[in-house]
C-alpha cells in the first residue's frame, strides 16, 4: 500500500464534498506568510520517513504574526534535511471544536468497513468506536453515533447529529465507489455545531 | 435456495443409512443407531457394517450401494481414512445428504483429506455437514445423529428455537441448558469443519424453515465472507438471530499502518456486521441463553417503557437501576387510571409508584390485581416480575398467576428469582408454562434490553 500525496488526498475528498481544511504546499517562508493572509495556520512538514508528525515536531499550530510564520518555516525546513524528500504543507487553523475520527478499512473477508468516534488524542485511550460495513444506510449512520459512549459530545447533544450523519453518508460513498483505496484516516475531523472540517487526511491506496 | 444449503433430506430423511453401526455399545455408530431406536424415529433405518448382518435386531448392509431403497440420509461414523471411500459409495448409490461424526480431519491438520471428502460431496451433490461434528437433531421428525448418551443430557421440549453450533461440545453444553430451562428446540445442528456446509448455508436453510422462529449461533469463524453478508442482510430482518461469536481477543494488528486499521480488526468488523443487520449479540454464552430465553417466548414490546413488579423493596431497587442506567430503556410512568384503580385495590402499606413494591406479605390475589393493573395500562410495555419465594405469601399460587397472566398477555413479560430449590422447583413451573426465568434484574434487564432494540430494528427497516 501507498500513501496518496496529500493535496491528491483532499481532492478527493472535495470530489464528495467533504468539507476538509484550505490547504497548500509551500516553497518558502514568503508563500507561506502570503497564505495565511492574516489568519492563523498551520505549517506541517509531511515525509514519508516521519509517521508521527506530532510527536517529530513536525507540525506547527496557531502561526499569526509573520515572525511566528517565518521562524517555523525555518525551523522545519532544518528538521526537513533528514527527512528528505518531503513538503510543508500550509493549512488554514480549524476553529475549535469536538475532534473525532472517520476511517476506512479494508477488511480481507467482508471489504470496506466505515469507522467513527472520538479522535484526536482519546481514539487510542477510550477506543470508543463503532464500525459498520459499506455503504451504510442513513440508519446504520444514526445507529453508529447512538451506540457511541461519547454521542452527546461529539453531536452537541443531537445538535450536530445531522451534519455527522450526512459526512458518514459521504465517506461510506467514497469507499464503496473509488476501489482502489485501501484504508482512509481523517483524524481528526473538527466538528461544530452547525458544522465540521477535516483537518488530517491519509489516504492509502 | 441454492441446492448445497437444502437441508430437507437431512432434517426430514425418510430413510437414514448408519454408516459404521456397529455391535459394540462402546462405538459411536452403535450411540448413533440404538438413539434412533429409542427416539421412535419412524423412517427406515440401514445399518451399514462390513462385520455383521444384523445390528440391534436390525438387517445391516455390506455398503450403502446393497441397499434396495433411496437414502435421505447417510450418518457416517467410521476412522477418517475410511470416510472418502464411503462417501463415495454414497454418491454412486445417490445418497442425498450425509453427516460426518468422524474427527481425524482439519482439526489435526488432515486438510488434504478433507478437501477430498468435500471434493465428493461436490461431485455427487450430497449436502454434507462435518467433519468431526455432532451432527443434526430434528425435534420433529426425530432424527438424531448426536452420539451422545442421552441419560446425561437432558432432552429439550418441541418448540422454535434453532440452534447452530460449530464447536460440538458448546453444542452439548448449551442444549443440555436449553432443555433444563424449559426452551423449545426446533432443530440442533453441529456443524464442525465445515468441509462443504458451513454456517451461511445452514442459516440459508433455517431462514426459509417454518419450524424455525428463532435462531441460535454459535461461530468460531466465518468462511465466506461476502457470501455471509450477503445472507445476514436478508436474515436479520426476517428472524431474530442471538450470536455468539468466539474470538474477541485475537490479538495482533499491532503493527496496523493506521488508527482505522487497528480498531477495525476482523473481530470487530465481524461483530459491526451482527449489529448492523440486526442480530443480536450475545457476549457470553450465559447471554446466549438469556437472549435465547426472552426471544423464545415470542413477545414483542411496543415501546421501551418497564412496570416493575416486586415483593421485596430491595430487588426493585436494583431492577430500577439497571433500567435507569440503561440506554434504551426506561421505568413507565404509571396512566392516570391505573395510578387510581391499584390505590384502591391495594393495601395502605403499597406505594402506588414504580417499581410497585407489593411488601413481604405479597400472595397470589396481589400479584394478580398489581399484572393486571400494569398489563392492560397503556404506559407499561413490558412486565418485570420479581418473586421472592423465600418471604410467606410468595407460594405456588403465584406461580400459577404468572403462568395465567402470561396466556393472556400481549406484552413480554419475564420473571425475577432468585434462591434454591423451593424457588427452583417454581422456576421450572414458570418456564413450562412459557414463563422466562432470570436469576437476576440485571440479566432480566439486559435481555428486555436486546428484545426492544430487535424491535426497533424490525421497525425501521419496515419503515425503510
Amino acid at each position: 500500500m501507498s500513501l496518496l500525496d496529500y493535496m491528491q488526498a483532499k481532492k478527493l475528498l472535495d470530489k464528495y464534498k467533504i468539507r476538509s481544511v484550505e490547504s497548500k504546499y509551500v516553497g518558502s517562508a514568503d508563500d507561506a506568510w502570503r497564505f495565511s493572509a492574516g489568519k492563523k495556520i498551520v505549517l506541517k512538514l509531511l515525509s514519508e520517513k516521519a509517521l508521527h508528525k506530532t510527536k517529530a515536531g513536525l507540525v506547527k499550530l496557531g502561526l499569526a504574526e509573520e515572525k511566528e510564520v517565518r521562524s517555523a518555516y525555518d525551523d522545519l525546513t532544518k528538521k526537513g534535511t533528514k527527512l528528505k524528500p518531503y513538503k510543508i504543507l500550509a493549512q488554514k487553523m480549524a476553529e475549535d471544536g469536538v475532534e473525532i475520527i472517520i476511517g476506512g478499512n479494508t477488511d480481507k473477508q467482508f471489504g470496506k468497513v466505515l469507522l467513527v468516534g472520538l479522535g484526536g488524542i482519546y481514539v487510542e485511550t477510550f477506543k470508543d468506536v463503532q464500525l459498520r460495513l459499506c455503504p451504510i444506510t442513513k440508519a446504520d449512520a444514526e445507529e453508529m453515533l447512538s451506540e457511541l459512549e461519547s454521542k452527546d459530545v461529539i453531536t452537541y447533544g443531537g445538535r450536530a447529529e445531522q451534519e455527522v450523519v450526512s459526512l458518514l453518508l459521504k465517506v461510506s460513498k467514497l469507499l464503496t465507489d473509488e476501489k482502489k483505496i485501501e484504508q482512509l484516516d481523517l483524524n481528526p475531523v473538527i466538528v461544530h455545531p452547525d458544522s465540521y472540517e477535516a483537518v488530517d487526511i491519509r489516504v492509502l491506496t | 435456495m441454492n441446492k448445497r444449503a437444502d437441508l430437507t433430506p437431512m432434517m426430514k430423511p425418510r430413510s437414514v443409512a448408519i454408516i459404521g453401526a456397529s455391535r459394540d455399545p462402546h462405538k459411536v455408530g452403535n450411540v448413533i443407531l440404538q438413539n434412533y431406536i429409542s427416539a421412535g424415529f419412524p423412517g427406515k433405518l440401514y445399518p451399514v457394517n462390513l462385520n455383521s448382518d444384523e445390528v440391534l435386531g436390525l438387517k445391516a448392509y455390506k455398503s450403502v450401494l446393497d441397499i434396495d431403497d433411496s437414502v435421505d440420509l447417510a450418518v457416517i461414523a467410521i476412522p477418517a481414512p475410511a470416510v472418502p471411500g464411503a462417501l463415495e459409495q454414497c454418491g454412486k448409490a445417490k445418497v442425498k445428504s450425509a453427516v460426518v461424526v468422524s474427527g481425524g480431519f482439519a482439526e489435526i491438520g488432515e486438510t488434504g483429506l478433507q478437501d477430498k471428502i468435500a471434493g465428493i460431496a461436490k461431485k455427487y451433490s450430497i449436502a454434507l455437514v462435518g467433519p468431526n461434528c455432532l451432527g443434526v437433531m430434528d425435534m420433529r421428525s426425530k432424527v438424531d445423529t448426536l452420539f451422545l448418551p442421552t441419560k446425561k443430557l437432558s432432552k429439550p421440549k418441541v418448540g422454535f428455537v434453532s440452534f447452530v453450533s460449530q464447536s460440538g461440545a458448546v453444542g452439548s453444553t448449551v442444549l443440555d441448558v436449553i432443555a433444563g430451562e424449559g426452551i423449545g428446540l426446533s432443530k440442533f445442528i453441529s456443524y464442525g469443519n465445515a468441509a462443504y456446509i458451513d454456517e451461511t448455508d445452514i442459516l440459508e436453510y433455517l431462514m426459509g424453515d417454518p419450524e424455525t422462529k428463532v435462531i441460535v449461533l454459535y461461530i468460531e469463524g466465518i468462511k465466506r465472507g461476502r457470501e455471509f453478508v450477503e445472507l445476514a442482510r436478508k436474515l436479520g430482518r426476517s428472524k431474530p438471530v442471538i450470536v455468539l461469536k468466539a474470538g474477541r481477543t485475537s490479538a495482533g494488528m499491532a503493527a496496523a499502518q493506521s488508527h482505522t486499521a487497528s480498531l477495525a480488526g476482523n473481530y470487530a468488523v465481524q461483530e459491526a456486521i451482527f449489529k448492523q443487520f440486526g442480530f443480536i449479540v450475545a457476549n457470553d454464552l450465559s447471554e446466549l441463553l438469556y437472549y435465547a430465553k426472552i426471544f423464545a417466548s415470542e413477545m414483542r414490546p411496543k415501546g421501551n417503557r418497564v412496570g416493575v413488579i416486586t415483593n421485596g423493596g430491595g430487588a426493585g431497587v436494583i431492577a430500577a437501576d439497571e433500567i435507569g442506567s440503561s440506554k434504551y430503556l426506561q421505568m413507565a410512568d404509571y396512566s392516570a387510571a391505573t395510578k387510581k384503580s391499584l390505590r384502591k385495590i391495594m393495601p395502605a402499606l403499597v406505594n402506588i409508584k414504580n417499581p410497585l413494591d407489593l411488601a413481604g406479605d405479597a400472595d397470589s390475589r396481589r400479584y394478580m390485581d398489581a399484572m393486571n393493573a400494569l398489563g392492560s395500562d397503556p404506559e407499561v410495555d413490558m412486565l418485570l416480575v420479581i418473586i421472592l419465594y423465600q418471604t410467606p405469601g410468595a407460594d405456588p399460587g403465584v406461580t400459577r398467576e404468572v403462568v395465567q397472566k402470561k396466556i393472556t398477555l400481549s406484552k413480554p413479560l419475564l420473571v425475577v428469582s432468585v434462591g434454591t430449590e423451593y424457588t427452583q422447583r417454581q422456576a421450572k413451573l414458570l418456564e413450562e408454562g412459557g414463563v422466562p426465568v432470570y436469576d437476576s434484574p440485571i440479566s432480566a434487564v439486559s435481555s428486555l434490553e436486546a428484545l426492544f432494540k430487535y424491535t426497533e430494528f424490525k421497525k425501521r427497516i419496515a419503515t425503510g
